[in-house]
């Protein structure tokens, strides 16, 4: 794996997919670059674009990922592909060394040093803490401002959705599991990690439809003793919607 | 204060300032498109109601509510999607909302009832079944069928049946479950299905409804 320094030309802007290695940030901030966290809806062409080169019945953050690529100038892409990130992402970086004519970099992130998960825990308005974490990725330091702890009274367990609209459905007590607390504390890889949750809240097991951690989530939400396990792919329905206001309603979450 | 389920087919209401009156139907197609209500429910409910409940927790106060039993399983199928609630030792155990690959059932039945000029009171429960998991695609098992011969009351008798058994295992195959919904006035949809049916009636979303208000009134009092 070349380090951004090695490249040919120096880099300006770049993308990334998946939470890439803390060195590679650090020197990608140090180097004062652009990051486009391509997991991420940026621009504002059609999904539908994506369909020559994936089809559409795949992870709708990969097919983002492409989308995203495809339209934004970048002068490499960092693509993790080890076990903090998944399988497709290999393939989507496969197919994108292919269409883009610019360096592709595989990346395996191992990072095990823990940077704690203040947002996870605290009182912020779940799309924000969600929010404030994704945006995390870009920046190799911890975040200036920590948020005090709050007592949960529901949990959201899961990736960052593809469609952040769901997250408004949560009360500001909700505390974050699942990858998404991986990526706060910079550990993507850490399965222990991913695989925690709370057994004494109502606790919403979210995957993206398609994606491997599907059966994680239905596997942990077998096992939690009150649980919802929700799959939604590019936009969430009404009826996925539906579900979360009513599981919470339902177990008594004051909302 | 009036409380209306706005469903795709058929709405229905509930006029609390009259203790005695009964709820009663409409079809949404003859609804004017002034009616408004205090609380509502519904996939048309949003922008009729003051207050707005979605359906799944209409449907979970309304069982609640109805149901004397800790346990229970509660199927609602309506003219475009089914959903169920199940709740164990008084608590919400699991839900579920199929309004993809469940799509039309109830509009379908009607559909085919009107269009061959059938009377589901009159038609037994065959042996035979369709596999059907949605309204429109389940239509084309049922012309192949009469074009091999099979007379159209069975034909449609079959894909009735097979709606139900989709709905049942939807609900994850129960020994008994609680109906509620447009189909239960339906006999052969109800005696389709291979377990113990308690029907409640199209009017249980209204009663989770009324729930949900009162829960609401006792919060900000």
């Amino acid at each position: 794996m070349p380090a951004p320094h090695e490249l040919a030309s120096p880099l300006r802007n770049v993308g990334i997919v998946g939470v890439p290695p803390l060195e590679v940030i650090r020197r990608l901030n140090r180097d004062q670059v652009r990051i486009y966290d391509l997991d991420e809806p940026l621009v504002q062409s059609a999904l539908e674009t994506t369909a020559p080169f994936v089809p559409r019945v795949y992870c709708a953050v990969l097919r983002t990922v492409v989308q995203n690529a495809l339209q934004l100038d970048l002068d490499a892409i960092f693509v993790d592909v080890g076990p903090g990130k998944c399988d497709s992402a290999g393939h989507i970086a496969t197919i994108l060394a292919d269409v883009l004519g610019i360096p592709i970099i595989r990346t395996i992130n191992e990072d095990q040093t823990g940077f704690g998960t203040p947002i996870c825990d605290s009182g912020l308005p779940l799309l924000e803490k969600l929010q404030r974490i994704t945006a995390g990725v870009a920046c190799a330091a911890p975040p200036a401002k920590i948020p005090p702890p709050c007592p949960p009274t529901a949990a959201f367990w899961g990736v960052p959705p593809r469609d952040f609209s769901i997250l408004r459905l949560f009360p500001d007590t909700t505390h974050v599991y699942g990858w998404t607390r991986c990526m706060e504390n910079k550990t993507p890889a850490d399965e222990r990690l991913e695989g925690r949750y709370n057994p004494t809240i109502p606790t919403v097991f979210f995957a993206q439809s398609f994606c491997a951690k599907t059966a994680l989530a239905q596997f942990l939400a077998n096992r939690h003793p009150h649980a919802l396990y929700l799959d939604a792919d590019v936009a969430a329905s009404n009826s996925t919607k539906a579900k979360i206001q009513a599981f919470l309603e339902l177990s008594g979450v004051p909302l | 204060m009036m409380l209306g389920d706005f469903g795709t087919s058929y709405s229905k209401f509930l006029d609390l300032d009259d203790p005695g009156a009964p709820p009663y139907v409409v079809e949404t197609k003859n609804l004017p498109q002034s009616t408004r209500v205090a609380w509502a429910t519904g996939h048309n409910g949003q922008r009729r109601g003051d207050h707005f409940v979605n359906e799944l927790t209409a449907l979970g106060r309304g069982g609640a509510a109805v149901i004397d039993e800790e346990h229970f399983v509660l199927l609602d199928c309506g003219s475009r999607d089914i959903k169920f609630i199940e709740f164990k030792k008084n608590r919400l155990e699991d839900m579920g909302w199929n309004a993809e690959c469940g799509a039309s059932m109830g509009f379908t039945i009607e559909l085919l009832e009107k269009y061959y000029d059938l009377d589901y009171t009159t038609l037994a429960v065959p042996e035979k079944t369709f596999s059907v998991t949605c309204g429109v695609l389940g239509m084309s098992h049922i012309f192949d069928a009469v074009v091999a011969g099979v007379p159209v009351a069975v034909a449609v008798a079959m894909f009735v049946k097979g709606i139900a058994l989709n709905a049942y295992r939807f609900a994850k195959s129960p020994k008994k479950l609680y109906l509620s919904g447009g189909l239960c006035d339906n006999p052969l949809f109800v005696q389709s299905l291979p377990c113990q049916v308690i029907p409640l009636g199209r009017f249980l979303l209204l009663e989770g409804l009324k729930q949900a208000m009162c829960n609401n009134l006792r919060k900000s009092a």
